[in-house]
């Protein structure tokens, strides 16, 4: 590791994808972003805007093209599957639909165990303390281990994905819309016990939304993607509160914050 | 790692409200509950003992030929009849039991393990794909019919044409475990597994193989299927097994060859094979459902309200309702569900409130509250079984619960007009933009094929898209979400409706054009003036575009208040709750405010408050019966019985 705590550095990435009729489309050109030892940085942007594909890309779910992404001293760009599973105690993911994020056939339990399986250095009693120890971190009974995705409510399940992410005690885990596809009321819980896991293991997040107020809320610093480019970048409340790209101005503008009767202009 | 967070205030209650540990049956105790695919496991069970133990099932010898009783029917000593020879014709059956199930294992075995791993790997790996595709029609295009008499003409083995059979209906099978793995592939936790580091192969036999088990087992038991009506199909033309041993086929040759002194030997020769088959495909749906059952929550399908049944009376709506003209007046509107047993399970209840001509009303709340199912009752397109058990829902003074489906039809869309959450969804893909509104302007007017085009411009220039010439002529694919909606709005516009239905028009967009759509709803309610109910989670846009809104929370109208008083002074604990949560008025590093626990579902709504057991202002008297939604300040209504201790203590924000 790098003496400044840098843990993630992604330098000139660039990422095309195989589009329609063999024509290649770039989804990220010659994108920098860093992520140090605690901090959490909340990317923004709308659909199209590559956000996704950027958490993708470091986590190996997406094809690198050019430019390179460094994880603790590591080169990952291409990382495959063996670096990929030593990598995996260190970096996870937590995904946006909490109804698609768990395997509906496999127990809670089965799903927990499995990042602990594949790195087959953990005895049965180990695996069974340590998924007692994180259904407790997120806030689950232990004997949800022995049931199914389908009895749980989404907000129940996206605190089991967030439990699997913990299970190796990682450095890293990038968020790709944690809570957009929750209720309002859900959404805040799940804020807060991300907020709560990032105070109190030290944990990284690189926090992917398009929810401004969200992102304001849980992150250090943003940056703003817009077709593949970073458009802004800086402290959270310096881009919150006196953005100077002209597309993050429009992005707060177009938000609703639920005040008293202000109608949007039309534009 | 030991530390562990100190558990959040909030999952204390998160833990009380965790759903009821149902208990789970085994496999087997599920599978028993399932008669039919009871009856067909019994029935094949009996086939195994006849293919191993045949003399177990019957004591007369298949060849031995009883000349005294030729072509004799059912009798006591031969209790299905004799052939042509007098040879016994059930012992025949059950001697030929074995071959037919070897054939159709041999044939079932070779499919699934030639397909399974094949479409599995077409999903998984991209340049697999174009080889198993193109190897899959090139098998399919093959004659079966050909490949069967050479494999025989050259083996003269029933199995190694069994082994043909079971290549050639593999594509079929290797088609949808394709599809239904590639749709699988697109999941969150496939995702999720490979940033574990988890091997191609192992995703697809742990988590990609267990989901699509459902098609699979179904078309198993169509290839067991198939594979036995061709290996009687060729023992019927005297192919693979020579006449004097028995078997299924050879006996409806038999049968067939003296159809005209016995009919009676085709009966239980024709009869065995028909009743195997049917046998497979039900023992592969039951097995496919006990599968999913393992996993699944329990749901009633189709089920319909048989039972007389009391949904509680929490009615009592004592506030003064505001407008005396209002363009819609739902009263005590109930809405229930059929329950599993028959009864109702009621999703809405009493729900009152007016909307007037050109006013624009927010239903809010979170999901599983009865928002979405309460505009679907004053539209009249209640989804599968549920309907409305009792109140009013008035139009203009007309009774819509009195019209008649068609009359209900014709409000549609001229009165009331409809738009969704995905506007993609509900543009027809095969069809351009311009004719889909042009169809919906001649349905609701009656116009001539000219006068719709030329009202389908004006109805896009409406909704202000620039260019309405060219996107008339593009089909849906060729559009942006917000236009998309643009033009399920001017679809909505086509009949002048009076009042407009928004479920969540907004939620499905980015921000930016969400605010766009939300700024044309508030041009067009301004130019014609439309009549808004718009449900929305988001009050940010409910403020944006509504005077008024209702809050509701499990099922029931909780606070009803104009929309700047609402978000200024919440009434209700559920309403504060719901402003408190909300990331826009937090500061960075607190903690938000959060409402405890999650929406109930509706078995589990008590007769007294329903949000008692997540409000931190509960008392005993929140818990001993139904509360009234009470007038509690000019054009505010709220259903708490603690609104005195909200208004002077005020809920944290």
């Amino acid at each position: 590791m790098t003496e400044t705590g840098l843990l993630l550095d992604v330098a000139d990435l660039v990422v095309r994808f195989r589009g329609r009729r063999g024509k290649q489309v770039t989804a990220l050109s010659g994108v920098d972003l860093t992520i140090r030892e605690g901090e959490t940085v909340g990317l923004v942007g709308e659909s199209g805007s590559g956000k996704s594909t950027l958490g993708n890309a470091v986590l190996g779910l997406a094809p690198v093209a050019s430019g390179t992404i460094t994880f603790a001293g590591e080169d990952i760009s291409h990382a495959r599957n063996r670096q990929r599973r030593r990598l995996s105690r260190d970096l996870q993911a937590v995904f946006q639909n909490p109804y698609g994020s768990l395997n509906p056939t496999r127990t809670i339990g089965s799903t927990l165990a499995e990042p602990m399986h594949e790195q087959g250095r953990f005895g049965r009693a180990e695996i069974q303390r340590r998924i007692r120890e994180v259904l407790d971190q997120v806030g689950m009974p232990a004997d949800s281990a022995q049931r199914y995705p389908s009895e749980f409510s989404g907000g129940q399940r996206q605190r089991i994905a967030i439990a699997r992410a913990l299970v190796l005690s990682p450095r890293l885990i990038i968020c790709d819309e944690p809570v957009s596809a929750l209720d309002l009321s859900i959404q805040a819980q799940v804020l807060n016990l991300l907020g709560d896991l990032k105070r109190e293991l030290g944990v990284s997040l690189l926090f992917i939304s398009h929810d401004l107020a969200v992102v304001r809320y849980i992150a250090d610093s943003i940056v703003v993607l817009k077709h593949g480019e970073i458009v802004e970048r800086g402290p959270a409340a310096q881009v919150y509160d006196n953005p100077q790209a002209e597309y993050t101005q429009r992005l707060l503008a177009a938000a609703p914050a639920p005040v008293t009767h202000v109608p949007f202009e039309s534009r | 790692m030991t530390s562990s967070p100190t558990p959040a205030p909030d999952s204390t209650t998160w833990i009380a409200t965790q759903p009821r540990n149902r208990r789970r049956r085994g496999p087997l105790a599920r599978f028993i509950r399932k008669p039919l695919g009871v009856a067909a496991a019994v029935l094949l069970l009996l086939g195994v003992v006849a293919s191993f133990a045949p003399s177990l099932l019957t004591s007369i010898d298949p060849q031995a030929a009883d000349f005294a009783n030729v072509l004799s029917g059912p009798t006591a000593a031969h209790w299905l009849g004799t052939d042509s020879l007098g040879r016994d014709i059930l012992s025949r059956i059950i001697y030929g039991t074995g071959p037919a199930l070897l054939g159709v294992l041999i044939a079932v075995g070779v499919a699934a393990l030639v397909a399974i791993p094949a479409g599995l790997a077409a999903a998984m790996f991209r340049p697999v794909d174009a080889v198993v595709t193109r190897l899959n029609d090139l098998v399919m295009s093959i004659p079966g019919i050909i490949v069967l008499l050479m494999v025989l003409a050259l083996s003269g083995s029933m199995n190694w044409a069994m082994v043909a059979v079971g290549l050639l209906t593999a594509p079929g099978l290797v088609r949808v475990v394709r599809s239904s793995a590639a749709t699988v592939t697109e999941e969150p936790y496939i995702a999720a597994a490979r940033v574990f580091g988890v091997g191609k192969w192992k995703i697809a036999f742990r988590h990609v193989l267990p989901r699509i088990a459902g098609p699979i087992l179904v078309n198993v038991s169509l290839i067991a299927a198939n594979a036995l009506v061709t290996a009687a199909g060729l023992n019927f033309l005297g192919l693979g097994l020579t006449p004097p041993t028995p078997s299924w086929g050879g006996l409806v040759a038999d049968g067939a060859a003296v159809m005209n002194q016995q009919p009676w030997t085709l009966v239980p020769s024709g009869g065995v094979i028909a009743i195997t088959v049917i046998a497979f495909v039900l023992l592969g749906d039951a097995i496919r459902d006990v599968t999913a059952e393992g996993w699944t929550a329990g749901r009633s399908k189709g089920a319909s309200i048989t039972r007389a049944t009391t949904v509680p009376a929490t009615s009592s709506d004592d506030a003064v309702i505001e407008s005396a003209d209002a363009l819609l007046r739902v009263r005590d509107l109930s809405i229930a569900f059929p329950d599993a047993d028959g009864s109702a399970r009621s999703v809405v209840q009493s729900v009152s409130f007016d909307i007037g001509a050109g006013e624009a009303v927010g239903i809010v709340g979170e999901s599983g509250c009865g928002k979405t199912i309460t505009g679907l009752g004053v539209l009249g397109m209640l989804p599968g079984g549920a309907r409305v058990v009792s109140g009013s829902i008035q139009l203009d003074g007309v009774e819509l619960l009195e019209l008649s489906p068609r009359e209900r039809a014709a409000v549609r869309g001229k009165t009331i007009a409809f738009v969704s959450q995905e506007p993609m969804t509900a543009l027809d893909p095969l069809f351009t933009v311009g004719y889909q509104i042009s169809q919906a302007v001649r349905v609701h007017t009656g116009a001539s094929r000219k006068r719709a085009a030329a009202r389908t411009l004006e109805l896009l220039e409406q909704v202000r898209i620039v260019d309405p010439k060219r996107v008339a002529r593009s089909y849906p694919h060729e559009i942006s979400g917000g236009m998309a909606q643009r033009v399920s709005i001017a679809i909505a516009l086509a009949g002048a409706p009076r009042l407009l239905i928004a479920d969540e028009p907004t939620t499905a967009l980015d921000v930016t054009v969400q605010a766009e759509i939300v700024a044309l709803l508030r041009t067009l309610q301004e130019e014609t003036g439309l009549a808004v109910m718009l449900i929305s989670h988001d009050l940010g846009v409910v403020s944006a575009l509504c005077e008024r809104a209702v809050v509701m929370y499990a099922g029931q109208a909780v606070e009803r208040a104009p929309v700047g008083e609402l978000m200024s002074t919440p009434l209700h604990p559920y309403s504060a709750g719901l402003l408190s949560a909300n990331p826009h008025f937090a500061t960075p590093g607190s903690r938000l405010q959060t409402i405890p626990g999650s929406v109930p579902p509706p078995d589990k709504w008590p007769v007294s408050c329903h949000f008692a057991d997540r409000c931190a202002l509960a008392t005993e008297a929140c818990r001993v019966g139904p509360i009234p939604l009470v007038a509690v300040a000019p054009g505010r209504a709220s259903r708490c019985v603690r609104v005195d201790a909200l208004q002077t203590e005020g809920v944290a924000r």
